[in-house]
């Protein structure tokens, strides 16, 4: 069973995953369609003054210089509104993305299947990164609980995915440590990193995709660029 | 009882405009991660002392997220249920902030729309206790 787990079903997993984005992602454009928006972004002041149509080259210089320019001022952004939520929420993102990817042991199964690893962090440092990712989601557990605000949109089905997102996470530490019996937190470890892949382009985990494609591209007031796509 | 109360539901008609309208507005409701962090961004939700029912996800979540949940299948009373969050408890000034992007008025006009197909729609005499304002 072990094998299967470690072995079928993982590429099953990356397959639905890959899959399942292209699908999503395909339906977006499909559904949007190009248009001339000129829209101001959240720091209109920083934009140079253009003619409507701009070239490709520019645009994405301006987006650049618009990123920079936001991340250097705090201006207009849930740092006002929400600094602790702000903090948490971009500490268990970059977490989320660093670890599964810079992880010694995920690079040693890469490098033993593939022959070719990437670098890897080292593991005390991933340690640490791990315990911030269970921090910050039992900062989002407290919040769902005890927040009226959040309470009152909250259902199983937000616990749920809460728990696909931490499973993989809460299961790695556990196996790292070795606490409880190796063999079954490894096995319950890579169902939930399967069970998360396969649940991200179907459940509200696609804003993983659909951020960048909602804030870059369709226009809007909050659009970090010229979205030149609408509905 | 007003005329609104008397003529029957048109559900295939809500049917459609749900489905001609599909691909984006599930989209958005599927995708919203109930984050609430939309919330501080509405005038109204600021000034009726930080109640929920006035946070933009929860308006089209309890409107339009409820008429697909039921896929159109709904009776007058559920539209008039709805009637007074999205006439009620939103203005469409677009003040709404989402972090991954979904644009919540829209799904509040189009809620707005869907109640007007079935002549469902704020009477200036109906007795509330709340200003429509």
């Amino acid at each position: 069973m072990y094998d299967l787990i470690e072995g079928q079903l993982v590429s099953i997993a990356f397959i639905i995953f890959v899959l399942g984005l292209l699908y999503q992602g395909n339906q977006f454009f499909k559904l949007t369609r190009k248009k001339e928006w000129i829209l101001p972004p959240l720091c209109g002041d920083m934009m140079p003054h253009r003619v409507p149509v701009v070239e490709k080259r520019v645009l994405i210089k301006t987006v650049v210089q618009y990123i920079i320019a936001g991340l250097a001022s705090l201006k207009g952004t849930l740092w006002k509104t929400d600094p602790l939520m702000m903090i948490v929420t971009s500490v268990f993102h970059v977490c989320l993305i660093l670890l599964p990817i810079f992880l010694l042991g995920h690079n040693i199964l890469l490098d033993q299947s593939w022959g070719v690893s990437l670098w890897s962090l080292p593991e005390f440092f991933t340690d640490g990164l791990t315990i911030a990712v269970l921090i910050c989601v039992a900062f989002f557990l407290m919040r769902r609980l005890f927040l009226a605000r959040v309470r009152a949109i909250t259902s199983f089905y937000d616990y749920f995915v809460l728990l696909i997102a931490v499973g993989p996470f809460l299961t790695g530490f556990l196996a790292y440590h070795q606490w409880f019996d190796y063999r079954i937190v490894m096995i319950l470890h890579i169902l939930a990193g399967e069970l998360m892949l396969i649940t991200i382009p179907f459940t509200k985990l696609g804003h993983m995709l659909f951020f960048f494609l909602y804030r870059f591209l369709i226009g809007s007031e909050y659009s970090f660029t010229r979205g030149s796509r609408t509905w | 009882m007003s005329n609104q109360e008397i003529k029957p539901i048109d559900t295939e008609k809500i049917k459609e405009m749900l489905n001609h309208q599909k691909g984006k507005m599930k989209r958005y409701l599927s995708f919203c991660s109930h984050c609430s962090l939309c919330a501080e961004s509405c005038f109204l939700y600021r000034a009726h002392n930080k109640d929920p029912q006035y946070m933009p996800s929860y308006k089209i979540i309890q409107s339009l997220g409820k008429l697909y949940k039921k896929r159109g299948d709904v009776d007058r009373r559920f539209l008039i249920e709805i009637k007074g969050i999205v006439w009620r408890n939103c203005v469409l000034c677009g003040r709404c902030y989402c972090p991954i992007g979904i644009h919540v008025p829209s799904m509040i006009a189009f809620t707005r729309s869907i109640c007007r197909s079935q002549d469902v729609y704020p009477q200036p005499d109906e007795v509330s206790s709340e200003s429509w304002l």
